[in-house]
Protein backbone atom coordinates (compact mmCIF):
# COMPACT_ATOMS: atom_id res chain seq x y z
CA UNK A 1 0.00 0.00 0.00
CA UNK A 2 3.23 2.56 0.98
CA UNK A 3 4.39 1.67 -2.07
CA UNK A 4 1.63 2.52 -4.07
CA UNK A 5 1.04 5.64 -2.35
CA UNK A 6 4.65 7.01 -3.11
CA UNK A 7 4.77 6.01 -6.86
CA UNK A 8 1.33 8.12 -7.16
CA UNK A 9 3.43 11.10 -5.18
CA UNK A 10 6.04 10.34 -8.04
CA UNK A 11 3.56 10.26 -10.75
CA UNK A 12 2.31 13.53 -9.52
CA UNK A 13 5.34 15.33 -9.29
CA UNK A 14 5.86 13.96 -12.67
CA UNK A 15 2.64 15.01 -13.49
CA UNK A 16 2.77 17.35 -17.04
CA UNK A 17 1.25 20.57 -15.05
CA UNK A 18 3.52 20.36 -12.41
CA UNK A 19 6.43 20.16 -14.81
CA UNK A 20 5.05 23.03 -16.23
CA UNK A 21 4.52 24.89 -13.07
CA UNK A 22 8.36 24.35 -12.46
CA UNK A 23 9.69 25.64 -15.22
CA UNK A 24 7.49 28.48 -15.11
CA UNK A 25 8.56 29.41 -11.42
CA UNK A 26 12.19 29.31 -12.97
CA UNK A 27 11.42 31.39 -15.62
CA UNK A 28 10.16 34.29 -13.06
CA UNK A 29 13.41 34.16 -11.83
CA UNK A 30 15.47 33.78 -14.96
CA UNK A 31 13.67 37.16 -16.33
CA UNK A 32 14.23 39.03 -12.98
CA UNK A 33 17.75 38.60 -13.15
CA UNK A 34 17.77 39.55 -17.45
CA UNK A 35 16.22 43.24 -16.14
CA UNK A 36 18.84 43.62 -14.01
CA UNK A 37 21.76 42.31 -15.64
CA UNK A 38 23.17 45.64 -16.23
CA UNK A 39 23.45 46.72 -13.26
CA UNK A 40 27.04 46.50 -11.96
CA UNK A 41 26.99 49.23 -8.63
CA UNK A 42 24.40 51.46 -6.59
CA UNK A 43 25.19 53.78 -4.07
CA UNK A 44 22.47 55.32 -2.28
CA UNK A 45 21.82 56.82 1.17
CA UNK A 46 18.90 55.04 3.58
CA UNK A 47 16.86 56.15 6.17
CA UNK A 48 16.01 53.90 8.46
CA UNK A 49 12.84 54.38 10.71
CA UNK A 50 12.17 52.22 13.60
CA UNK A 51 8.55 51.18 15.45
CA UNK A 52 9.42 48.12 17.34
CA UNK A 53 8.29 48.10 21.46
CA UNK A 54 11.23 48.19 23.33
CA UNK A 55 13.56 49.81 20.60
CA UNK A 56 14.04 53.24 21.19
CA UNK A 57 15.96 54.81 18.70
CA UNK A 58 16.10 58.16 16.00
CA UNK A 59 16.33 57.93 12.65
CA UNK A 60 19.33 56.35 11.30
CA UNK A 61 20.76 58.04 8.39
CA UNK A 62 23.90 56.03 6.43
CA UNK A 63 25.07 55.89 2.50
CA UNK A 64 24.93 52.48 1.71
CA UNK A 65 27.22 50.94 -1.21
CA UNK A 66 26.25 47.85 -3.37
CA UNK A 67 28.40 46.11 -6.00
CA UNK A 68 27.26 42.96 -7.66
CA UNK A 69 27.01 39.99 -6.71
CA UNK A 70 27.22 40.87 -3.01
CA UNK A 71 29.54 43.30 -1.94
CA UNK A 72 28.16 46.11 0.42
CA UNK A 73 28.93 48.73 2.49
CA UNK A 74 27.36 50.99 4.69
CA UNK A 75 29.35 54.42 5.31
CA UNK A 76 27.80 56.14 8.10
CA UNK A 77 29.37 59.00 11.12
CA UNK A 78 26.78 57.67 13.49
CA UNK A 79 25.95 54.44 15.35
CA UNK A 80 23.50 52.21 11.98
CA UNK A 81 21.17 49.37 12.71
CA UNK A 82 20.44 48.00 9.02
CA UNK A 83 17.78 44.94 9.36
CA UNK A 84 19.39 42.23 8.04
CA UNK A 85 16.82 40.49 6.04
CA UNK A 86 15.12 42.59 3.68
CA UNK A 87 17.72 45.55 4.65
CA UNK A 88 19.01 46.11 1.26
CA UNK A 89 18.00 45.29 -2.52
CA UNK A 90 19.72 42.89 -4.11
CA UNK A 91 18.43 41.81 -7.52
CA UNK A 92 21.06 38.30 -7.76
CA UNK A 93 20.22 37.29 -4.16
CA UNK A 94 17.61 34.67 -5.46
CA UNK A 95 19.95 32.44 -8.09
CA UNK A 96 17.64 29.87 -9.85
CA UNK A 97 20.23 27.03 -9.00
CA UNK A 98 20.27 27.82 -5.17
CA UNK A 99 17.00 27.33 -4.79
CA UNK A 100 13.90 24.48 -4.90
CA UNK A 101 11.31 26.57 -6.91
CA UNK A 102 7.49 26.33 -5.92
CA UNK A 103 5.09 28.60 -8.07
CA UNK A 104 2.53 28.65 -5.02
CA UNK A 105 -0.37 30.82 -6.64
CA UNK A 106 -0.74 33.69 -9.53
CA UNK A 107 -2.60 36.84 -8.50
CA UNK A 108 -3.60 40.04 -8.90
CA UNK A 109 -1.98 42.65 -7.04
CA UNK A 110 -2.27 46.20 -7.42
CA UNK A 111 -3.87 45.47 -10.62
CA UNK A 112 -1.12 43.89 -12.02
CA UNK A 113 -0.97 40.21 -13.05
CA UNK A 114 1.72 38.72 -10.32
CA UNK A 115 3.11 35.24 -8.91
CA UNK A 116 3.73 33.97 -5.65
CA UNK A 117 6.85 31.80 -5.30
CA UNK A 118 8.03 30.00 -2.46
CA UNK A 119 11.90 29.52 -2.56
CA UNK A 120 13.55 26.74 -0.57
CA UNK A 121 17.52 27.02 -0.26
CA UNK A 122 19.06 23.90 -1.47
CA UNK A 123 21.73 24.09 0.82
CA UNK A 124 21.51 25.35 4.25
CA UNK A 125 22.76 29.09 4.40
CA UNK A 126 22.44 30.62 8.33
CA UNK A 127 19.14 29.79 9.72
CA UNK A 128 16.33 30.82 6.76
CA UNK A 129 13.77 28.57 6.16
CA UNK A 130 12.41 29.77 2.50
CA UNK A 131 11.68 33.19 1.03
CA UNK A 132 7.73 33.90 -0.59
CA UNK A 133 7.99 36.27 -3.24
CA UNK A 134 5.38 37.87 -5.12
CA UNK A 135 6.36 38.97 -8.37
CA UNK A 136 4.69 41.81 -10.28
CA UNK A 137 4.33 39.57 -13.69
CA UNK A 138 4.19 42.23 -15.90
CA UNK A 139 7.12 44.68 -14.57
CA UNK A 140 9.43 42.17 -12.98
CA UNK A 141 9.61 43.32 -9.67
CA UNK A 142 9.27 41.81 -6.67
CA UNK A 143 6.72 43.50 -4.57
CA UNK A 144 6.62 41.74 -1.30
CA UNK A 145 8.91 39.10 0.42
CA UNK A 146 8.45 36.91 3.71
CA UNK A 147 11.29 35.37 4.92
CA UNK A 148 11.00 32.64 7.76
CA UNK A 149 13.43 30.77 9.83
CA UNK A 150 14.00 28.03 11.43
CA UNK A 151 14.30 29.97 14.49
CA UNK A 152 10.77 31.19 14.42
CA UNK A 153 11.81 34.26 12.68
CA UNK A 154 9.27 35.73 10.47
CA UNK A 155 10.17 39.32 7.92
CA UNK A 156 7.39 40.57 5.58
CA UNK A 157 8.94 43.29 3.32
CA UNK A 158 6.76 45.17 1.07
CA UNK A 159 8.63 47.16 -1.83
CA UNK A 160 8.02 50.24 -3.72
CA UNK A 161 10.50 51.47 -6.70
CA UNK A 162 11.34 54.15 -8.58
CA UNK A 163 13.21 54.46 -11.98
CA UNK A 164 16.99 55.46 -11.57
CA UNK A 165 19.17 55.52 -14.88
CA UNK A 166 16.81 53.10 -16.37
CA UNK A 167 16.53 50.81 -13.62
CA UNK A 168 13.49 50.30 -10.76
CA UNK A 169 15.30 50.20 -7.68
CA UNK A 170 13.53 50.59 -4.29
CA UNK A 171 12.43 53.86 -3.11
CA UNK A 172 11.05 52.46 0.23
CA UNK A 173 11.26 49.10 1.78
CA UNK A 174 8.74 48.41 5.14
CA UNK A 175 9.55 45.43 6.85
CA UNK A 176 7.30 43.59 9.61
CA UNK A 177 9.19 41.98 12.23
CA UNK A 178 7.67 39.01 14.11
CA UNK A 179 11.42 37.86 15.21
CA UNK A 180 12.16 35.87 19.15
CA UNK A 181 14.36 36.97 21.22
CA UNK A 182 16.18 34.84 23.84
CA UNK A 183 18.94 35.64 26.23
CA UNK A 184 20.29 34.29 29.30
CA UNK A 185 18.63 36.14 32.38
CA UNK A 186 20.96 34.04 34.90
CA UNK A 187 20.76 36.90 38.20
CA UNK A 188 16.86 38.10 37.60
CA UNK A 189 15.94 34.21 37.50
CA UNK A 190 18.08 33.10 40.63
CA UNK A 191 20.17 30.87 38.84
CA UNK A 192 17.82 29.52 36.28
CA UNK A 193 19.73 30.30 32.35
CA UNK A 194 17.40 28.56 30.44
CA UNK A 195 16.40 31.37 28.01
CA UNK A 196 13.44 32.90 28.47
CA UNK A 197 11.68 33.69 24.83
CA UNK A 198 10.17 36.78 24.07
CA UNK A 199 8.39 37.61 20.40
CA UNK A 200 10.05 41.01 19.30
CA UNK A 201 7.08 42.51 16.73
CA UNK A 202 7.00 45.49 14.76
CA UNK A 203 7.89 47.81 11.63
CA UNK A 204 10.93 49.21 10.43
CA UNK A 205 10.56 51.77 7.65
CA UNK A 206 13.61 51.98 5.13
CA UNK A 207 14.01 55.14 2.88
CA UNK A 208 16.40 55.31 0.10
CA UNK A 209 16.90 58.01 -1.99
CA UNK A 210 19.87 59.83 -4.24
CA UNK A 211 20.59 56.71 -6.29
CA UNK A 212 24.44 57.01 -8.20
CA UNK A 213 23.78 54.01 -10.05
CA UNK A 214 26.64 52.32 -12.05
CA UNK A 215 29.44 54.55 -11.28
CA UNK A 216 31.98 52.14 -11.12
CA UNK A 217 32.86 51.45 -7.44
CA UNK A 218 36.09 50.48 -6.87
CA UNK A 219 36.54 46.82 -5.01
CA UNK A 220 38.71 48.58 -2.38
CA UNK A 221 35.88 50.55 -1.30
CA UNK A 222 34.63 47.21 0.02
CA UNK A 223 37.87 46.03 2.27
CA UNK A 224 36.92 46.33 6.38
CA UNK A 225 38.69 48.65 8.04
CA UNK A 226 37.31 47.97 11.44
CA UNK A 227 37.38 44.28 13.22
CA UNK A 228 34.07 43.14 11.64
CA UNK A 229 32.03 43.27 14.62
CA UNK A 230 31.91 47.15 14.70
CA UNK A 231 30.79 46.64 10.95
CA UNK A 232 28.34 43.48 11.10
CA UNK A 233 29.29 42.06 8.66
CA UNK A 234 27.93 41.96 5.29
CA UNK B 1 33.10 78.25 56.76
CA UNK B 2 36.13 77.86 59.09
CA UNK B 3 34.92 74.92 60.72
CA UNK B 4 34.37 73.07 57.47
CA UNK B 5 37.71 74.47 56.37
CA UNK B 6 39.49 72.53 59.56
CA UNK B 7 37.32 69.47 58.69
CA UNK B 8 38.42 69.66 55.14
CA UNK B 9 42.11 70.03 56.31
CA UNK B 10 41.79 67.48 58.90
CA UNK B 11 40.08 64.58 56.20
CA UNK B 12 42.25 65.31 53.66
CA UNK B 13 45.16 64.91 55.89
CA UNK B 14 44.65 61.88 56.47
CA UNK B 15 45.80 58.80 53.40
CA UNK B 16 43.04 56.59 54.24
CA UNK B 17 40.68 59.03 52.47
CA UNK B 18 42.85 58.90 49.36
CA UNK B 19 42.81 55.03 49.59
CA UNK B 20 39.22 55.58 47.21
CA UNK B 21 40.59 57.80 45.12
CA UNK B 22 43.41 54.70 44.39
CA UNK B 23 41.28 52.40 44.52
CA UNK B 24 38.49 53.94 41.79
CA UNK B 25 41.53 55.21 39.69
CA UNK B 26 43.24 51.16 39.77
CA UNK B 27 39.96 49.77 38.77
CA UNK B 28 38.30 52.14 36.25
CA UNK B 29 42.22 51.99 34.38
CA UNK B 30 42.62 48.49 34.16
CA UNK B 31 38.84 47.94 33.03
CA UNK B 32 39.32 50.29 30.23
CA UNK B 33 42.60 48.54 29.25
CA UNK B 34 40.99 45.29 29.64
CA UNK B 35 37.96 46.35 27.30
CA UNK B 36 40.21 47.87 24.54
CA UNK B 37 42.15 44.24 24.47
CA UNK B 38 38.93 42.32 24.51
CA UNK B 39 37.00 44.80 22.49
CA UNK B 40 35.78 42.05 19.54
CA UNK B 41 35.02 39.80 22.62
CA UNK B 42 32.86 42.28 24.73
CA UNK B 43 30.91 43.50 21.31
CA UNK B 44 29.77 40.21 20.53
CA UNK B 45 28.98 39.86 23.74
CA UNK B 46 26.94 43.15 24.09
CA UNK B 47 25.50 42.51 20.25
CA UNK B 48 25.34 38.71 19.98
CA UNK B 49 21.43 38.56 20.83
CA UNK B 50 20.85 41.57 18.12
CA UNK B 51 23.17 40.87 15.44
CA UNK B 52 21.03 38.14 14.42
CA UNK B 53 18.42 40.02 12.83
CA UNK B 54 20.47 43.45 12.69
CA UNK B 55 23.77 44.35 10.85
CA UNK B 56 25.43 46.95 13.02
CA UNK B 57 27.77 49.59 12.27
CA UNK B 58 29.30 52.52 13.88
CA UNK B 59 31.38 52.74 17.44
CA UNK B 60 29.61 51.21 19.98
CA UNK B 61 32.15 50.53 22.64
CA UNK B 62 32.86 54.28 22.93
CA UNK B 63 33.81 56.15 26.01
CA UNK B 64 30.38 56.95 27.02
CA UNK B 65 29.69 53.63 26.64
CA UNK B 66 32.44 52.44 28.99
CA UNK B 67 31.51 54.76 31.49
CA UNK B 68 27.79 53.40 31.80
CA UNK B 69 29.11 49.71 31.98
CA UNK B 70 32.10 50.70 34.79
CA UNK B 71 29.19 52.89 36.64
CA UNK B 72 26.71 49.90 36.55
CA UNK B 73 29.54 47.55 37.74
CA UNK B 74 30.80 49.39 41.15
CA UNK B 75 27.92 51.12 41.90
CA UNK B 76 27.78 48.44 45.09
CA UNK B 77 31.47 48.78 45.75
CA UNK B 78 31.36 52.64 45.77
CA UNK B 79 29.40 52.33 49.07
CA UNK B 80 32.74 50.99 51.02
CA UNK B 81 35.18 53.10 49.81
CA UNK B 82 32.46 56.45 51.16
CA UNK B 83 31.86 54.63 54.60
CA UNK B 84 35.87 54.62 54.82
CA UNK B 85 36.21 57.76 55.27
CA UNK B 86 32.37 59.34 56.56
CA UNK B 87 32.83 55.86 58.88
CA UNK B 88 35.06 57.22 60.64
CA UNK B 89 34.76 61.46 60.19
CA UNK B 90 33.36 61.58 64.12
CA UNK B 91 34.31 58.43 65.51
CA UNK B 92 38.03 58.90 65.02
CA UNK B 93 38.13 61.97 67.45
CA UNK B 94 37.26 59.91 70.11
CA UNK B 95 39.50 57.42 69.31
CA UNK B 96 42.55 59.87 69.02
CA UNK B 97 41.39 61.52 72.52
CA UNK B 98 40.54 64.66 71.07
CA UNK B 99 36.84 64.85 71.56
CA UNK B 100 37.05 66.50 74.52
CA UNK B 101 39.31 69.23 73.28
CA UNK B 102 37.20 69.56 70.43
CA UNK B 103 33.98 70.05 72.56
CA UNK B 104 35.03 72.88 75.45
CA UNK B 105 36.13 74.74 72.59
CA UNK B 106 33.56 77.98 71.65
CA UNK B 107 31.88 76.71 68.16
CA UNK B 108 28.57 74.54 69.53
CA UNK B 109 28.34 70.92 68.86
CA UNK B 110 25.93 71.71 66.25
CA UNK B 111 28.32 74.17 64.49
CA UNK B 112 30.74 70.97 64.81
CA UNK B 113 28.35 67.86 63.60
CA UNK B 114 27.12 69.91 60.84
CA UNK B 115 30.36 70.69 59.35
CA UNK B 116 32.01 67.45 59.81
CA UNK B 117 28.50 66.49 58.15
CA UNK B 118 29.15 69.08 55.17
CA UNK B 119 32.46 67.12 55.11
CA UNK B 120 31.64 63.89 54.72
CA UNK B 121 29.22 65.30 51.74
CA UNK B 122 32.11 66.98 50.05
CA UNK B 123 34.27 64.10 49.95
CA UNK B 124 31.26 61.60 48.55
CA UNK B 125 30.69 64.67 45.83
CA UNK B 126 34.33 64.26 45.03
CA UNK B 127 34.40 60.52 45.22
CA UNK B 128 31.80 60.40 42.45
CA UNK B 129 33.15 63.35 40.54
CA UNK B 130 36.39 61.52 40.57
CA UNK B 131 35.38 58.36 39.19
CA UNK B 132 33.31 60.15 36.51
CA UNK B 133 36.41 61.94 35.51
CA UNK B 134 38.16 58.78 35.13
CA UNK B 135 36.06 56.76 33.16
CA UNK B 136 34.89 59.56 31.09
CA UNK B 137 38.40 61.25 29.85
CA UNK B 138 41.06 58.19 29.96
CA UNK B 139 37.56 56.08 28.38
CA UNK B 140 36.90 58.82 25.68
CA UNK B 141 40.63 58.88 24.86
CA UNK B 142 40.90 55.25 24.36
CA UNK B 143 37.45 54.51 22.44
CA UNK B 144 36.73 57.77 20.80
CA UNK B 145 33.48 59.09 21.63
CA UNK B 146 29.78 57.74 19.69
CA UNK B 147 25.89 57.42 20.11
CA UNK B 148 25.22 55.58 23.60
CA UNK B 149 23.47 52.53 22.81
CA UNK B 150 22.29 50.45 25.85
CA UNK B 151 21.17 47.08 25.91
CA UNK B 152 18.82 45.44 28.78
CA UNK B 153 20.02 42.10 29.32
CA UNK B 154 17.87 39.83 29.57
CA UNK B 155 14.87 41.09 27.73
CA UNK B 156 14.52 43.19 24.40
CA UNK B 157 14.80 46.65 25.25
CA UNK B 158 17.47 49.07 23.19
CA UNK B 159 18.05 52.65 23.90
CA UNK B 160 20.09 55.05 22.05
CA UNK B 161 20.91 58.28 22.87
CA UNK B 162 22.81 60.46 20.43
CA UNK B 163 26.11 61.50 21.15
CA UNK B 164 25.07 65.33 21.63
CA UNK B 165 22.36 64.41 24.54
CA UNK B 166 24.95 62.50 26.27
CA UNK B 167 27.29 64.63 28.20
CA UNK B 168 24.24 66.21 29.70
CA UNK B 169 22.49 63.26 30.25
CA UNK B 170 25.78 61.62 32.05
CA UNK B 171 25.83 64.88 34.25
CA UNK B 172 22.27 64.47 35.49
CA UNK B 173 23.45 60.71 36.40
CA UNK B 174 26.36 61.48 38.27
CA UNK B 175 24.75 64.15 40.09
CA UNK B 176 22.21 61.42 40.51
CA UNK B 177 24.51 59.05 41.63
CA UNK B 178 26.15 61.89 44.15
CA UNK B 179 22.77 62.01 45.38
CA UNK B 180 22.09 57.95 45.99
CA UNK B 181 25.22 57.74 47.45
CA UNK B 182 24.53 60.47 49.87
CA UNK B 183 22.50 58.48 51.63
CA UNK B 184 25.35 55.78 52.10
CA UNK B 185 27.27 58.49 53.99
CA UNK B 186 25.01 59.48 56.31
CA UNK B 187 24.86 56.26 57.63
CA UNK B 188 28.18 56.11 57.89
CA UNK B 189 27.76 59.29 59.65
CA UNK B 190 25.24 58.43 61.92
CA UNK B 191 27.30 55.25 62.90
CA UNK B 192 29.87 57.01 63.61
CA UNK B 193 28.58 59.24 66.07
CA UNK B 194 27.15 56.59 68.17
CA UNK B 195 30.67 54.55 68.21
CA UNK B 196 33.74 55.33 69.57
CA UNK B 197 35.92 53.61 67.06
CA UNK B 198 35.98 53.55 63.05
CA UNK B 199 35.67 49.76 62.37
CA UNK B 200 31.87 49.44 63.16
CA UNK B 201 30.29 52.38 61.70
CA UNK B 202 32.51 51.00 58.19
CA UNK B 203 31.71 47.14 58.65
CA UNK B 204 27.66 48.45 59.82
CA UNK B 205 27.44 50.60 56.63
CA UNK B 206 28.39 48.23 54.61
CA UNK B 207 26.47 45.00 56.56
CA UNK B 208 23.36 47.67 56.07
CA UNK B 209 23.53 48.39 52.38
CA UNK B 210 24.58 44.55 51.37
CA UNK B 211 21.37 43.28 53.13
CA UNK B 212 18.89 45.60 51.74
CA UNK B 213 20.69 45.08 48.01
CA UNK B 214 20.57 41.06 48.82
CA UNK B 215 16.51 41.40 50.24
CA UNK B 216 16.22 43.48 47.57
CA UNK B 217 16.88 41.50 44.84
CA UNK B 218 15.76 37.74 45.69
CA UNK B 219 13.30 36.85 43.42
CA UNK B 220 10.62 35.76 46.27
CA UNK B 221 7.25 37.79 46.64
CA UNK B 222 7.67 38.32 50.46
CA UNK B 223 10.92 40.32 49.34
CA UNK B 224 9.66 41.91 46.31
CA UNK B 225 6.83 42.99 48.37
CA UNK B 226 9.77 44.91 51.16
CA UNK B 227 11.90 46.32 48.13
CA UNK B 228 9.77 49.56 48.07
CA UNK B 229 10.65 49.90 51.45
CA UNK B 230 14.27 49.99 50.92
CA UNK B 231 16.41 52.61 49.98
CA UNK B 232 19.15 50.48 48.17
CA UNK B 233 15.85 50.24 45.73
CA UNK B 234 16.24 53.85 44.80
CA UNK B 235 20.02 54.03 44.53
CA UNK B 236 20.11 53.34 40.65
CA UNK B 237 18.16 55.81 39.94
CA UNK B 238 20.88 57.72 38.23
CA UNK B 239 20.55 54.87 35.20
CA UNK B 240 17.03 56.43 34.71
CA UNK B 241 18.95 59.67 32.71
CA UNK B 242 20.14 56.93 30.76
CA UNK B 243 16.17 55.72 29.50
CA UNK B 244 14.33 56.99 26.36
CA UNK B 245 11.97 58.86 27.62
CA UNK B 246 13.71 60.10 30.98
CA UNK B 247 10.93 59.09 33.56
CA UNK B 248 11.29 62.49 35.02
CA UNK B 249 8.48 61.11 38.20
CA UNK B 250 9.93 58.01 38.92
CA UNK B 251 13.43 60.15 39.45
CA UNK B 252 11.59 62.80 41.24
CA UNK B 253 9.89 60.27 43.35
CA UNK B 254 13.51 58.35 44.28
CA UNK B 255 15.49 61.61 44.68
CA UNK B 256 12.92 62.45 47.15
CA UNK B 257 12.75 59.65 49.61
CA UNK B 258 16.93 59.22 49.08
CA UNK B 259 17.01 63.06 50.24
CA UNK B 260 14.16 62.50 53.19
CA UNK B 261 16.59 59.51 54.06
CA UNK B 262 19.48 61.44 54.47
CA UNK B 263 18.06 64.53 56.34
CA UNK B 264 16.70 62.02 58.80
CA UNK B 265 19.65 60.10 59.34
CA UNK B 266 21.87 63.57 59.84
CA UNK B 267 19.29 64.66 61.92
CA UNK B 268 19.59 61.65 63.97
CA UNK B 269 22.85 61.81 64.16
CA UNK B 270 22.53 65.46 64.89
CA UNK B 271 20.49 64.96 68.34
CA UNK B 272 22.73 61.73 69.33
CA UNK B 273 26.15 63.68 69.24
CA UNK B 274 24.24 66.85 71.18
CA UNK B 275 23.69 64.30 73.82
CA UNK B 276 27.30 62.30 73.46
CA UNK B 277 28.62 62.18 77.55
CA UNK B 278 32.11 63.42 76.73
CA UNK B 279 32.54 62.94 80.71
CA UNK B 280 33.09 59.48 81.02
Amino acid sequence: MKKILWLLWVLFLLSPEQIQAQEDATHYLDTLGKKYSGLKDYTVDVRVHFDIEGFKAPDMLAKLYFKTPDKMKIESKRVFFLPKEGGYFNPFMFKKEEFEIRLLERLTYDSRNAVKLRLTPKKMKGSTRDFVLTIDADQNLIREMNISSFEGREVKAVIEYGKFSDFELPTHIELQLDIPFNESRRIKDFGQSAPKTERITGKVEIGYSNYKVNSGLRDEIFKETEPPLLRGGS
Amino acid sequence: MKLFWFEIVKTFSRWRTYIGFGVIALIVVLTEVVMKLSATEILYRMMRSLQKDFLIFGNILNGWFVTAFIMNGLHIHIPFLIALVAGDIVSSEATSGTVRFLLIRPPSRYKIITAKYVTTLFYTAGLVIFLGLVCILPGLLLFGSGDLVLHHYGRFGIVFIPEVEIPLRMLFAFMAAIWSMTVVASIAFLLSTLVENSIGPIIGTMAVVVVFLVIGNFPFDFFQSLKPYLFTTYMIFWQRFLDDPIPLREIATSATILGLHSIGLFFIAFGAYARKDIKS
